[in-house]
């Protein structure tokens, strides 16, 4: 079957007995992007990844992977996707190397022949025990062999976590190998910095569900801009407090700061009307803007979100 | 070759080698021992002594009323009491192990996540436990048939089989009821403490039935009497108790293949 949506979540509801982890999540993964899929610790996002690989059940709501049911879809469905999970436990007297031989014996041979050039390209000694290995050895293991048998899907959960900087770009660089040769790559990260550069676009989730949407390019137009106006004298909130665009306000003494988000217009006509000795406009980090959406209750952050789009329409 | 066509069971075999040899040779060992003593111990005019200056009561408790004979001697010491001690901490523990410890650790997560289905990774598990413990009994079997023979003891070498047989399917039964708790609910202790727990009490269930009147009522909820109580090692073979023992693996290794496909795994 072929579709260009390879992951597709409508309404996915998880329960852990009383705990709600999904709360009706919609997402959507298009036939060769790379999708940024950022939340805090305890979002739902590993949840998500584990209901996709049929570790577990959805409550309600369904999901769709590669076009087929998880479950439904079973170890064929399996076949076709890289899975590097968010908690690598490996244990074990064997050697890195016979364990990767052994999980490629599950996929009936597939990517045996990679283990050896992709573990160089990673300085991943293949001889030395498992229970050995270091933290950032052990997650080169899991790197390995979620991408040894060149899968149509890749799902990573938490990929560079315990990788240094050095390997986790060399990391990002097999990542845009693999949508080169055309996978479709599913990501998360607890951090947008880790995800931004290879990313096409990126979703938000948060307390299980979606709370937006967005190619990188227009989540970084709504992080805004953090303006600093200085004046000659002390100037009342009053000409300022009501300006569109404007927000999160302050004023302390003859210092303005406050956050814009669109056209910088009426702000500057307002200051106008008062002698302006120094002002700064700094772009914000994407980051902030998630600091944002984690920070605000959920039932302020739907408006929040609606008004977000208005913008970028 | 077998890694390719039984890849699960083929990589715990080999990552399991090493205990299983030195529980090989601890069981070879001790139950080598007990019987090596029989002509000093069992055979001698203390080992009566003793026995007739025990209370009556915990004599026959312990089996040890016919201690002074070789089936009586063989009962007390390998077959009633040192070699299912042994193998069920063994089984329950390798049984608990093999699917709700590896569970619970996280390393059966990427196991699960590769191209096989949930039914096999059971299967495959299970199988290894089959065949760990088989391989065990038969090293125990092998190791008193030899030493019976010997020094000399008067037991049927069918009748030790018959007995072995029961061993091992006793052993086997508590060992796949670990493994179907750990199926049923992904907790290695609730496996590993139901089970043992089971264990310990159908010994206690067997014993207390040789000290009490009703005692053919008790043993009929007693796995352990269903082993023991027709006296295999005297009269051999006994194709309803083994049966009976048969049918505790049987339900447990379904439970473990139905329940284990249906649930959310390490949560």
């Amino acid at each position: 079957m072929t579709t260009d949506v390879v992951i597709r979540t409508h309404a996915l509801v998880k329960d852990y007995g009383r705990t709600r982890a999904l709360a009706g999540l919609d997402l959507e993964v298009r036939r060769g992007e790379i999708f940024g899929f950022i939340g805090p610790n305890g979002a739902g996002k590993s949840t998500t990844i584990r209901v996709l690989l049929d570790l577990l059940r959805p409550t309600a709501g369904r999901a769709e992977v590669l076009g087929q049911d998880p479950r439904a879809g079973g170890a064929a469905l399996r076949a076709r996707i890289g899975y590097l999970p968010g908690e690598l436990a490996l244990k074990g007297r064997q050697t890195a190397g016979s364990l990767l031989q052994t999980l490629a014996r599950l996929r009936g041979g597939a990517g045996a022949k990679r283990i050896r050039p992709l573990a160089e390209r990673f300085g991943l000694d293949l001889e030395r025990p498992i229970r050995g290995l270091s933290k950032g050895n052990k997650q080169k293991v899991g790197v390995v062999q979620a991408f040894m048998h060149e899968p149509e899907l890749l799902i990573l959960d938490e990929p560079t976590s315990g990788l240094d900087p050095l390997l986790q770009r060399e990391f990002l660089e097999l990542v845009l190998e693999a949508r080169a040769r055309g996978a479709t790559v599913f990501m998360s990260s607890h951090v947008l910095s880790e995800v931004e550069d290879v990313a096409a676009r990126v979703g938000i989730i948060r307390q299980g569900q979606m709370v937006d949407v967005d190619d990188v390019a227009t989540l970084r137009h709504h992080a805004g801009q953090l303006i600093t106006l200085t004046f000659a004298e002390p100037v009342g909130p009053e000409a300022f407090a009501a300006l569109p665009a404007v927000e999160n306000l302050s004023l302390e003494g003859c210092t303005l700061r406050c956050l814009l988000h669109g056209e910088p217009d009426a702000l500057l006509k307002a200051a106008a009307r008062h002698h302006v000795v120094a002002w700064s406009a700094e772009n914000r980090e994407l980051e902030d803007l998630f600091l944002d959406y984690y920070r605000v209750p959920p039932e302020e952050l739907d408006s929040a979100a609606e008004e977000a789009s208005a913008h970028a329409r | 070759m077998l890694a390719d066509r039984l890849p699960v069971l083929s990589s715990l075999l080999r990552e399991r080698r090493r205990s299983l040899v030195l529980w090989a040779i601890a069981l070879a060992a001790i139950n080598a021992t007990y019987v090596a003593f029989w002509p000093a111990m069992g055979a001698g005019e203390e080992m009566q002594a003793l026995v007739e200056n025990m209370p009556e009561g915990l004599v026959q408790a312990l089996g040890y009323d016919a201690i002074g004979t070789p089936t009586g001697y063989l009962e007390s010491t390998v077959f009633g009491l040192l070699a299912p001690a042994l193998l069920l901490v063994f089984a329950i523990g390798a049984g608990a192990r093999l699917l709700a410890g590896e569970e619970e650790d996280g390393t059966l997560e990427l196991e699960l996540a590769h191209p096989i289905a949930r039914r096999r990774v059971v299967a495959e598990r299970l199988g290894t436990l089959v065949v760990t413990v088989v391989a065990l009994v038969a090293v125990t079997t092998a190791v008193v048939l030899a030493l019976v023979a010997a020094v000399d003891m008067d037991v049927a070498a069918s009748a030790i089989v018959a007995t072995a047989a029961g061993l091992l399917l006793l052993v086997l039964g508590f060992g796949l009821v670990a493994f179907g708790l750990g199926a049923l609910t992904g907790r290695h202790g609730v496996a590993l403490g139901v089970a043992g727990g089971l264990a310990v009490l159908a010994y206690v269930t067997d014993a207390l039935a040789a000290l009490v009147d009703w005692g053919r009522w008790l043993e009929a909820f007693s796995p352990f009497s269903w082993y023991l109580g027709p006296d295999p090692l005297t009269t051999g073979w006994h194709a309803g108790s083994l049966a009976a023992l048969a049918a505790i693996s049987v339900v447990a290794a379904l439970v473990a293949l139905v329940a284990f496909d249906r649930r959310d795994v390490g949560v």
